[in-house]
């Protein structure tokens, strides 16, 4: 349950800054690649004999934002840590998705979105049991075996695999 | 025998696509000037009215279409749009525009008109008074003025005429957010309209800690009431489906579970159920799509509000990638329609049963495309059912699904 493992006022605090900063939207540049039925592969190869974790993800997902704040003050405390994002939203909306990681402090990471209006080619590509629930996650070893996990991953379960692969304090 | 089936089906599979790749052609994703059709809009819902006219709504460029045709698909009108200023309507295949017609030629229409900030929308409602020719300005159905969630609305118009409007809503959640509170997942909310869709009533709750984004399928439970099916969020974190009787009145009767699946899951599948009445049991006929630890994959059952759980439960596809059934039901027999992907193609398969859902055909694949596509769905017509499928390659799909069936022997 979210509420168990988040604090409402992170919530609601998500909640707020989402209100001022939706009020002025702007367009801006992002660092979004178009994520193509090839795309898994080629970020694979990028991490070739390290460990990384992707995280998928959609502007449509509210429990997703929850498990993005959470990794966005991962990421302030670790801006190296090998976190690769998708977001599942279609690639002619990449200005809403961009404004989202924007705000909740992950527009730095690298980032991917998805490019073919045949998304079930391109969530194949990724993992032919992926149902399309978000948020999903995959957590891959140095040998890139795969271990994925559907709904918001747990606070517990990120700090280990982080504090276990790659020996983060 | 099978054979004669999958050639039949394989040829009106290829005079629909030469005759439809055409109109999709016309389309262009990323250009903005693509002719407004049916064909190049998103997420379209259809409905027979009584004359056998065949109307639709769609999305295009932040306008809903209504279109209607007089050959079953194979033309149609020059659209009309409902709302007069461009607004922000949420369409993918789980929330799109719904229309009726009623007994009147009244034209009713709603959607989701998306509003910052995030994860936030209203329900939106507009009729025609005209058949069709103009629609009234569109109004906000949920009544508590927040920016808060409103989406997934569905749209029902029972025997008696009573409109219903339900869907989920996050007032609850932003109520406890405020006093510091813990709320999981959001509510069901509805509203009714006695006068044609003129004024509706207040805002009901049905349920608290629903599942915050799968679609809410309504059917008739007599003249005036309705039963619907949603996923709920039963104890912690299971994502299963409950059902319940809603009134005109706006009382809540026979609130029960109607899955058991214990899918554990602190997400969004996307995923919702589809649902009908048995005529010939009364009997609620139920489809959806679970991953939990019980069950995985599309099943059906057989819902009765006499015992109180879900019989004859049966698994309709396993595989990875299926999802997003659709029933419907003719001549006392059974259909249902739903999505796989092999890896290559969509495939998009139908099995039919003719004992009130206690056994069910091979299944069937009717069309199969190597390019994106919405949900399907099935449309009640006078003479049979008709499949509705918005595809990237075909453009809107609209075939009949049961002509074939009743002209092949020994079927």
């Amino acid at each position: 349950m979210i509420s168990t493992r988040f604090p409402v006022g992170l919530f609601s605090r998500l909640f707020l800054s989402s209100v001022f900063l939706c009020s002025a939207p702007l367009a801006m540049a992002d660092n979004f690649n178009a994520f193509t039925a090839e795309s898994f592969e080629e970020i694979k190869s990028s991490f070739e004999g390290r460990e990384f974790l992707l995280g998928l993800w959609s502007v449509d997902c509210p429990p997703c934002m929850v498990e993005l704040a959470f990794m966005a003050e991962l990421v302030k405390l670790n801006p190296s840590i090998p976190y690769v994002l998708v977001s599942t939203d279609p690639i002619s909306q990449r200005d809403y998705s961009a404004e989202f990681l924007e705000d909740i402090g992950l527009a730095e990471k690298e980032s991917w979105i998805f490019a073919d209006s045949f998304a079930e080619r391109l969530r194949f590509s990724i993992d032919p049991n992926w149902y399309g629930e978000l948020p999903r996650s995959y957590f891959f070893d140095s040998d890139h075996a795969m271990k994925s996990h559907s709904g918001i991953v747990s606070e517990e379960l990120l700090i280990e695999w982080f504090k276990k692969t790659l020996h983060f304090r | 025998m099978k054979l004669a089936l999958t050639n039949m089906a394989a040829i009106s599979l290829l005079s629909i696509a030469s005759a439809s790749i055409a109109a999709a052609n016309d389309c262009n994703d990323t250009h903005p000037s693509s002719p407004v059709s049916i064909h190049c809009g998103d997420a379209p819902s259809a409905v027979f009215d009584n004359k056998g006219r065949l109307w639709v709504a769609f999305v295009q460029d932040q306008y809903v279409y209504v279109s209607y045709s007089e050959n079953l698909g194979k033309s149609y009108s020059v659209p009309v749009a409902v709302n007069s200023e461009p607004e922000n309507v949420e369409y993918n295949g789980e929330n799109r525009p719904k229309i009726i017609v009623d007994a009147n030629s009244k034209i009713f229409i709603s959607w989701t008109k998306k509003t910052s900030p995030r994860f936030t929308g209203e329900i939106r409602f507009s009729r025609s008074n005209d058949g069709g020719k103009t629609f009234e300005a569109p109004r906000t159905i949920n009544d508590d003025g927040l920016f808060a969630g409103h989406r997934f609305e569905s749209l029902y118009l029972t025997e008696s005429g009573h409109l219903y409007i339900t869907w989920i809503d996050k007032r609850d959640l932003e109520a406890s957010i405020k006093r510091g509170e813990n709320y999981t997942g959001a509510a069901i909310y509805y509203a009714v309209s006695t006068d044609q869709g003129a004024s509706f009533s207040a805002n009901y709750r049905v349920a608290n800690n629903s599942c915050e984004c799968c679609r809410i399928a309504i059917a008739p439970h007599g003249a005036e009431n309705i039963a619907i099916l949603w996923r709920q969020i039963f104890g912690v974190t299971t994502r299963d489906h409950a059902i319940a009787v809603l009134t005109p009145e706006g009382t809540t009767q026979e609130m029960n579970r109607a899955s058991y699946d214990e899918w554990q899951i602190d997400a969004c599948p996307h995923h919702g159920p589809t649902m009908i009445q048995s005529k010939l049991s009364g009997d609620y006929h139920i489809s959806w799509f679970t991953n939990g630890d019980l069950h995985q994959g599309i099943y059906y059952a057989r819902y009765s509000f006499d015992e109180g759980k879900p019989q004859h439960v049966f698994r309709v596809d396993g595989r990875a990638g299926a999802g997003h059934p659709h029933l419907g039901e003719y001549a006392e027999t059974l259909y249902l329609v739903w999505k796989g992907f092999d890896g290559q193609s969509t495939n998009l398969s139908l099995i039919k049963s003719i004992d009130d859902g206690a056994s069910w055909t091979d299944p069937r694949i009717l069309f199969s495309t190597a390019q994106g596509s919405d949900h399907p769905l099935i449309v009640s017509g006078n003479d049979g059912l008709y499949l509705s499928w918005h595809t990237q390659e075909m453009g809107y799909v609209f075939e009949k699904i049961t002509a074939n069936e009743e002209v092949q022997p020994g079927d």
